[in-house]
């Protein structure tokens, strides 16, 4: 009971250093997929509709990107951003920017991944109705993702699930700087390795709970259409 | 008039498709009949400008882009309503909320108006793709077994909803069947394909009850029955 009243203080006390933690987390992970989109929806959006040459090569490097390592990610942001890197001028490294870049480079993949295949197989379907009426072939697409806004919803929400559980990218690139970039993940790590079980479970049990609501809506919208 | 010209479609080296020559004249309806995987589909989608043929070309008098309505075999209702599934495909005009609700009146499904489309079954997704092409005013219909799914009353209604349509438009209409009574009652000409080829063409009672081919005799053997 004591320890159930210790967890509940750390979330709902007078420190707030664990609910500026899930706030910096939720905030990581919304612009983490909110620019992947923005990348990877377009991409994905071509690769599933349009026919062009090398299309099958893009698509199997896009599968293999979907599958990278999280600390591949990381890394690769690191030497980009690390002093001696590319864009090591920008002093980017342990910032929120850095742990952002590092998310989007992988859930891009998997954003545009997921995109090509929900919208090509509707776009297939809708295809050769829509151009049968007379409609252009942009009109054909607008039409295409407006039948897939549920399952495009499920995606991003796929993607944000994986922003906000991932660890290994964003403690390389974002490196568990206390009131600057840690975040659940990597404070649940710390914690852990400390002795601090509290801090842990009661980290543990929000990203549990926000991942059980994802899962839900994501099945929500996902399932809908064909019900 | 329409002149198909050594039109010949391939998939992955295999030929499913070769129509040295054919000729669809103004104003007349044409079945396209033939065992499944015979070519009717392809032939259907290229006349449609749907896919390229491997080789060969398609001329038409009638082109253009408000020329041809063309029905795949298997429909798409979008999930908005019936009405809107119709209205979508007329371009914008006044009375085109009228125009839809008489082609759907048409093909029986008046009550199911305001249903979300994509949610209906097989035969009434059917119906209201048909009431899409007939909505939609074409001088060229081309129709991939538009009733296939339907049942007795929607082959009727859509039989008499074209028929009607062919009287006030003078269209062609080219539609492939697996009923050699409904090309019977509503084509005056018959294609008879057969892996691809064209194994017997002429006026319907001819092909239908005289047919001179092995490949329309065999597959006619099973209607006479
Ligand atoms: N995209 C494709 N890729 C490979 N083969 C194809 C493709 N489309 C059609 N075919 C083949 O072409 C042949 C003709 O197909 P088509 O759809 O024209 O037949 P059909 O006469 O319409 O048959 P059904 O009566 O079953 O509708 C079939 O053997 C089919 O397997
Ligand atoms: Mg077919």
């Amino acid at each position: 009971m004591q320890a159930v009243n210790d967890v509940a203080g750390l979330l709902f006390g007078p420190d707030d250093e664990l609910r500026k933690i899930i706030w910096l987390t939720l905030r990581m992970s919304f612009f983490s997929v909110l620019i992947s989109s923005a990348v990877g929806i377009p991409f994905g959006v071509i690769l599933g509709c349009l026919k062009f040459p090398g299309r099958g090569l893009v698509i199997r490097v896009t599968t293999t990107l979907m599958g990278m390592p999280p600390v591949v990610g990381g890394l690769i942001v690191f030497l980009i951003l690390s002093n001696s890197g590319p864009l090591g001028h920008l002093r980017l490294l342990y910032s929120l920017e850095a742990m952002v870049t590092a998310q989007v480079v992988l859930i891009t993949p998997i954003i545009t991944g997921l995109t090509a295949n929900t919208v090509g197989v509707r776009y297939k379907q809708v295809a050769e109705t829509a151009r049968g009426i007379g409609l252009s072939p942009s009109k054909s697409l607008s039409y295409t993702l407006f039948e897939c806004r549920r399952q495009m919803i499920a995606v991003l929400l796929t993607g944000f699930g994986r922003a906000i559980a991932e660890v290994g990218a964003v403690q390389i690139a974002g490196g568990n700087i206390q009131h600057k970039t840690r975040v659940m993940t990597t404070t649940i790590m710390m914690a852990t390795n400390m002795g601090r079980f509290n801090t842990a479970v009661a980290l543990g049990g929000v990203l549990l709970l926000i991942a059980f609501l994802i899962n839900g809506f994501a099945h929500f919208f996902s399932k809908e259409e064909d019900a | 008039m329409i002149q198909v010209l050594g039109v010949r479609k391939e998939y992955t080296g295999r030929c499913v498709l070769d129509v040295p020559s054919l000729c669809f004249e103004q104003g007349k309806r044409y079945a396209l009949l033939g065992a499944n995987g015979s070519g009717k589909s392809t032939l259907l989608k290229i006349l449609a400008g749907i896919i390229k043929p491997t080789e060969g070309t398609v001329q038409s008098e009638a082109a253009g882009k408000n020329a041809v309505g063309y029905m795949p075999q298997k429909p798409y209702g979008f999930s908005f309503s019936v009405l809107r599934n119709v209205t979508m495909a007329i371009d914008a005009c006044p009375n085109r909320k009228e125009i839809a609700k008489s082609a759907i009146g048409a093909v029986g499904m008046s009550t199911l108006i305001n249903a979300d489309a994509s949610k209906l079954s097989g035969g009434e997704t059917q119906r209201i793709a048909f009431a899409r092409i007939i909505a939609i005013q074409r001088k060229l219909l081309l129709l991939d077994e538009p009733t296939a799914s339907t049942d007795l009353n929607g082959i009727d209604l859509l039989e008499k909803a074209l028929l009607n349509y062919c009287g006030e438009t003078g269209c062609t209409v080219i539609f492939a069947t697996h009923s050699p009574a409904q090309a019977m009652r509503l084509a005056n000409q018959v294609i008879f394909l057969q892996q691809g080829l064209i194994a017997e063409h002429g006026e319907s009672k001819q092909v239908l009850h005289e047919p001179q081919s092995k490949a329309a005799q065999a597959f006619l053997n099973h209607w006479k029955l």
